[in-house]
């Protein structure tokens, strides 16, 4: 078996809060490889967001290794990290996060400004990940004139444009009604049956359900590591011995 | 290395970019936040350009006095201490002390009588009151005293006979014989204090000084004006050195006075000695203080304005807490950042100075047509308001920029 795309190991993460120290992560392992779609589901406090943001390479662990794609992120300087998240990693968010003064083709091209693309070539990638989330014709829109769920397709093609090697999304269905939510689920389907690794936090189990496989945190820790549907359905906490 | 370059340049774009749409995004506020700039710039730009103008045309007046040039007088120019007294009980200058230094002054390259006192100019109706009137000899212009644009000066002849002759300053020439070309004055006949004269000459316009105007004045021959004005006054003798030589003429000057004076050996001089940089000097004095006025104001207004620039950057880093966040998120190192939001507040700035430059030389002109001062509109001043404004926004951006650089992302994107 090829090396892992993700292979976190005893990952911790502690925050002081008033004297006390709170393990938001505590000693988290597993490993994802290129091509899966995995969901990181769990309650809020479980500790999810906390593993985005270290996953996303937004924040730095407290303790244990975390590797991505071969690079130890431990190690690395805050401009290193930038370019790793430049490069290696798309973000989704639940709010989309779009700029709201730029179109969304600038929107989309954001990226790789950051990585030093010429505008020409910038521009032909940015049109093509607007048409694979079949929006070429809302390019030069703005995002208050674009419904929710083309303000989400904006964001997955902010995230693909770059050719990341990872896809993160987080709560990506939280601020969509359901039918909306439901496309953009079918996207991810689709984009992962292209390829494309995905990682999507979620606390709602239906969700994680539907991902080949599925992580669920409970109290920092890991509670069930399986199949989706399996682990969506597991109950805290007499589903697994302590 | 291509790459690097090509990202660096892509980032100034966007900047430039990011800058230029808030600015358009908050009219009002951009406004408001550039209008101490504005101020400050367009306060020092129409001081300096006032003070430049000044320094413009005293620069060429203090020419015509004559850089070589002493002038021996009764009276200390520009005294300020308390002698004056003992300078009103001095002897006059007169006749012997001219023709002793004529003489005598091996150093004196031209030397010329200046006897003066204010007269009433007339021709046909006209009648001007109060022109300065000079009584010299032919070598009044070889010591600084102007030049001719019409006609001749006096010369050794007009001196010997006392010819009832006059040499006219462009104002009175103007004045006098309205829309008559200089060249159709010469030979008509004037009366200079009630005794007629004829004009043999116009001298070239010199200009103003302060706001006086300099080519207010008559000058005859000094016999003449002795004859005709009167010999009692004291005169002032200008003495023209060779160039370099202004200190050996000096000690000459006083040598010969003294003698010719009878001045003991233990009593101070009872004369003095006056050379152009004492009206220089006084002049540095007073612009020097006027700048360091206006300077010092436009400072405290450009301070005063950059910290209402650092003051709406803080609120624009506040406002855009979450843009950062995302920027940070998509791979925008630290830096980057932090250049994003030093463009913005020196192009506010910049904006600021360039509206600021451009009223400031509206006032200065406006200030140089409506009262008698100049104003000089200099690349230099120009470029000093652009350049100072844009440093403003640079130096108050520091403090919001990297404090917009060093969010923490996560923080950052949460941010409600």
């Amino acid at each position: 078996m090829s090396e892992p795309l993700i292979s976190i190991d005893r990952l911790a993460r502690h925050y002081v809060v008033g004297g006390e120290t709170v393990r938001a992560l505590d000693g988290v392992s597993f490993d994802i490889h290129a091509g899966e779609w995995v969901a990181i589901v769990g309650q809020s406090g479980s500790g999810k967001s906390t593993l985005m943001n270290l996953l996303g390479c937004l924040d730095t662990a407290t303790a244990g290794t975390y590797r991505l794609n071969g690079a130890d992120v431990e190690s690395l300087s805050d401009d290193q990290l930038a370019d790793l998240r430049n490069k290696e990693i798309g973000f989704v968010f639940q709010t989309f996060q779009l700029l709201p003064r730029a179109s969304a083709l600038a929107n989309v091209e954001l990226p790789l400004i950051y990585r030093g693309i010429s505008r020409k070539e910038r521009r032909a990638a940015s049109e093509q990940a607007l048409r694979a989330v079949g929006l070429a014709n809302r390019m030069h829109h703005r995002p208050n004139e674009l419904s929710g769920g083309q303000r989400q397709r904006v964001a997955i093609a902010r995230a693909l444009v770059g050719e990341p090697s990872l896809l993160l999304a987080d709560e990506p269905t939280g601020n969509l009604d359901s039918q909306t939510g439901e496309e953009i689920v079918r996207l991810f389907g689709e984009l992962n049956q292209r390829g494309h690794t995905i990682v999507l936090v979620t606390h709602e189990p239906k969700l994680a359900a539907r991902c080949p496989r599925a992580i669920k945190l409970m109290d920092g820790r890991v509670l069930g590591d399986g199949p989706g549907a399996e682990v969506a359905a597991l109950q805290a906490p007499r589903a697994v011995g302590t | 290395m291509r790459r690097a370059i090509q990202r660096a340049v892509s980032e100034w774009i966007e900047g430039v970019r990011i800058a230029l749409s808030s600015l358009a995004g908050n009219h009002l506020r951009s406004f408001l936040t550039t209008l101490g700039i504005v101020i400050g710039v367009m306060t020092v730009i129409s001081i300096v350009a006032i003070i430049q103008g000044l320094n413009q045309s005293f620069a060429a007046q203090i020419g015509n006095l004559g850089t070589h040039t002493l002038y021996v007088d009764k009276w200390k120019w520009l005294n300020t201490g308390g002698e004056w007294w003992t300078m009103r009980n001095r002897k006059n200058l007169g006749r012997p002390e001219l023709e002793a230094i004529e003489r005598e002054a091996g150093e004196a390259i031209a030397v010329a009588p200046m006897a003066g006192r204010a007269a009433t100019v007339a021709a046909g109706d006209e009648e001007l009151t109060g022109i300065r009137c000079t009584g010299t000899n032919e070598r009044y212009l070889q010591t600084g005293g102007g030049t001719v644009a019409a006609g001749r000066f006096l010369g050794p002849s007009d001196v010997e006979l006392s010819r009832s002759v006059v040499v006219l300053g462009a104002t009175v020439a103007d004045r006098l014989f309205p829309k008559v070309p200089w060249e159709q004055v010469i030979g008509k006949r004037v009366r200079v204090h009630g005794d007629p004269y004829t004009v043999i000459g116009v001298l070239a316009r010199r200009g103003r000084m302060l706001g006086m105007d300099l080519d207010i004045n008559v000058t005859i021959p000094f016999t003449t004006f002795l004859r005709d004005m009167g010999g009692k006054r004291s005169i002032t003798i200008a003495v023209t050195s060779s160039p370099g030589r202004l200190a050996q003429l000096e000690d000459e000057l006083v040598g010969i006075m003294r003698r010719v004076r009878r001045v003991p050996p233990e009593k101070p001089d009872d004369f003095s000695i006056n050379r152009q940089d004492q009206f220089l000097k006084l002049y540095n004095q007073l612009t020097g203080a006027l700048y360091g006025v206006a300077i010092g104001v436009g400072l405290i207004t450009l301070i005063v304005g950059g910290i209402g620039i650092m003051n709406i950057m803080l609120v624009s880093v506040t406002e855009r807490t979450r843009e950062i966040g995302v920027r940070r998120a998509l791979g925008a190192r630290k830096r980057t950042i932090l250049l994003q939001f030093l463009i913005e507040s020196s192009v506010v700035a910049a904006m600021g100075g360039a509206v600021g430059t451009g009223l400031g030389l509206g006032v200065a002109v406006l200030v140089a047509l409506l009262s008698p001062l100049a104003a000089a509109v200099t690349g230099s001043a120009v470029a000093l308001g652009l350049g100072f404004s844009a440093t403003v926004g640079l130096l108050f951006g520091i403090w919001p920029a990297w404090r917009a650089a060093n969010l923490d992302p996560v923080e950052a994107l949460r941010y409600e």
